[in-house]
């Protein structure tokens, strides 16, 4: 592995340089939150941003796309969502999020929606500055060793670049005058003063040693069906999370002959329809414990298959569940806290 | 000439006639759609309507609120195989019959007509049409979506019941990548809101008013004390989630109002 140095002058020339190769994805703004979306115009890549609304697994199988068309005679697969693309300014978090669906989407059956996908984009990774939501130190995905092509570490004067693989270094290589292979102690001192200010800058910690025991112990706890009661069943906290990647499957028919659909779109373990079977019969007919099995994906099976929690510490279910339950406040819960979250007011209001 | 295209008919009672004008406007379509089935009534698109024969699927918009319509409705009912309630009016009941009871529905009559008789037919208090017949299945929407609308015609044809979006408008959202109003304290009714209009209007930076009715789990209680607690007026909040909701809002406010007691 490599690491190389680059003026903060030239991000923008290098990009140009490897905009020829494919479309570059980035942050950019909408309204006063982020997205990924397609680079039309560099001033208009975000830098500095935290996340992003909807995490980058929508670039790997969008929220809602077509599967195949079929009719009487066959049925022909789309892959039209499917292209060449560089995604840049993704953060250590996300990655872990893209490391993780790679587990789930390609070792048991693998997914050539999502793996087709996955091969034909790189990663071009960002160091970020943690907000009040981001936990990713404890989830231990602030650091990242793999999953990148080329990662950029902003130190305020210049990049530090890694070169994470061959394909990184193809890109490196279209504008080598860009890159300077010499660091000095100075660059060195600056970049270890870099992480050690932000390892501190951290102000939402989490245990999560703790919690797959906790999970266990505190499965029948009060505080789950009052979280249940405020849970509002929108599955917003599955669309922005980073590892969710259940999808929901429906055929689309039309008229005038027309080839039928078959449509593919995000779907959610803490929706009703998600756990009925034929005859009507749900098997978490009550949102309690449809959280419950989230939250027990999320902390507890994940660990014992794959040895981490499959949450990624993103911040994404903080900054948007509406009724204020996400990973920090059931984790709260789980350590036996007072919580301070709607759904913790509106179960006093209830109970009264 | 007898052939074994679906006998389809398109029936109106009390509404806005939205539904049906939405079918007729769905015009690079309506050719396919009389040519895929024998339309044999609808009074908005044709005047040859014959309203005997037997029907394979009955389409019917509106609500109950006249003797004669719920007698049609039931003659509608007794030669058709499966009947679909299209819209908020027909499915809940719309507007005219949001939360009032008979007592209140007399006095208001009597307020708005005064002496009046009415010839034509003798008014009742405007009910959801599940109140009287069985409903197959329930489009909803003010008014229905055209896409909907033709993926569940081309699925009937088919042989299949619709596919209906069984969660609320925030999956959609989200699908959308839309920041969430209520976060911003924007009164969004799109937790309480059946999903299929694809969040057209938060696309559009504007909040869910619930045009397609409550979804299958909608958390009202939860939604309104959320609501209270960003500073809104219980009126204000009661009254959004009333305009759409018909007579499936009358349970919530009555054990609200026993809560206040």
């Amino acid at each position: 592995m490599r690491i190389l140095k680059l003026k903060k002058a030239d991000l923008y020339r290098f990009l140009e340089v490897i905009y020829k190769e494919a479309d570059i994805w980035a942050p950019q703004k909408k309204g006063d939150k982020f997205v990924f979306d397609r680079v039309d115009d560099f001033s208009k890549i975000e830098l500095q941003t935290t996340r992003t609304i909807i995490p980058p697994k929508k670039i790997m199988v969008p929220p809602m796309f077509n599967m195949f068309d079929f009719n009487e005679a066959g049925y022909k697969e789309d892959f039209s969502h499917i292209s060449k693309k560089i995604l840049f300014g993704i953060h250590p978090c996300d990655i872990h999020g893209l490391l993780t669906l790679d587990k789930l989407f390609i070792q048991e059956y693998p997914d050539p929606y999502y793996m087709g996908a996955r091969e034909k984009t790189l990663i071009l990774g960002l160091s970020c500055w943690p907000d009040e939501h981001c936990f990713c130190k404890s989830t231990r995905t602030n650091i990242i060793e793999e999953g990148y092509d080329l990662f950029f570490t902003d130190l305020d004067e210049f990049f530090l670049v890694w070169i994470g693989s061959s394909q990184g270094d193809d890109l490196v290589k279209l504008a080598p005058d860009k890159f300077d292979e010499n660091l000095s102690d100075k660059d060195i001192q600056a970049y270890i003063r870099w992480q050690n200010d932000k390892e501190k800058a951290f102000k939402t910690e989490i245990d999560f040693v703790t919690m797959p025991d906790l999970m266990e112990l505190k499965y029948k706890a009060p505080f789950w069906q009052e979280a249940g009661d405020a849970c509002l069943a929108c599955g917003s906290c599955s669309m922005v999370c980073p590892t969710c990647n259940c999808y929901n499957v429906a055929d689309k028919t039309f008229l005038g002959g027309k080839p039928g659909k078959r449509i593919r779109t995000w779907d959610s373990c803490t929706l009703p329809e998600y756990s009925e079977v034929a005859g009507g019969e749900n098997f978490r007919e009550d949102k309690s414990d449809r959280l419950k099995l989230w939250y027990t994906h999320k902390l507890q099976a994940y660990v014992s298959k794959y040895g981490k929690p499959s949450c990624v510490g993103c911040g994404r279910c903080i900054a948007t569940c509406p009724v204020g339950i996400n990973v920090k406040t059931i984790a709260r819960a789980l350590e036996g806290e007072e919580v301070d979250a709607f759904w913790k007011k509106m179960s006093r209001e209830v109970t009264k | 000439m007898p052939d074994n295209k679906l006998k389809i008919g398109i029936y109106e009672l009390t509404g806005c006639a939205g539904d049906a004008l939405l079918i007729i406007d769905c015009e690079e379509e309506l050719v396919n759609i009389f040519k895929a089935a024998n339309i044999e009534a609808f009074l908005m698109a044709k005047s040859d309507n014959n309203d005997e024969v037997e029907l394979d699927v009955a389409l019917v918009e509106g609500s109950v609120s006249t003797e004669k319509e719920l007698e049609e409705l039931r003659k509608i009912r007794k030669r058709s195989k499966a009947l679909i309630a299209i819209g908020i009016c027909a499915g809940l009941g719309g507007m005219q019959s949001y939360f009032l009871d008979d007592k209140d529905w007399a006095k208001n009559l009597k307020a708005v007509y005064g002496g009046v008789e009415m010839i034509h037919a003798k008014a009742l208090p405007s009910k959801p049409i599940g109140d009287f017949v069985k409903v197959d299945y329930f489009l909803p929407g003010c008014p229905i979506g055209k896409e909907q609308f033709l993926s569940t015609f081309a699925r009937l044809l088919a042989g299949n019941p619709p596919e209906l979006f069984r969660f609320p408008v925030c999956v959609e959202c989200k699908w959308h990548e839309n920041d969430c109003l209520l976060n911003k304290n924007i009164l969004c009714l799109g937790p309480l809101t059946a999903a299929g209009c694809g969040s057209v209007c938060v696309n559009h930076n504007l909040p869910c008013v619930g045009c397609w009715g409550p979804s299958e789990e909608a958390n009202r209680t939860a939604e309104y004390k959320l609501l209270l607690e960003k500073g809104y007026d219980p009126a204000l909040i009661k009254n959004k989630m009333a305009n759409f909701s018909g007579t499936s809002i009358t349970q919530f406010f009555a054990r609200l109002k026993g809560e206040t007691k």
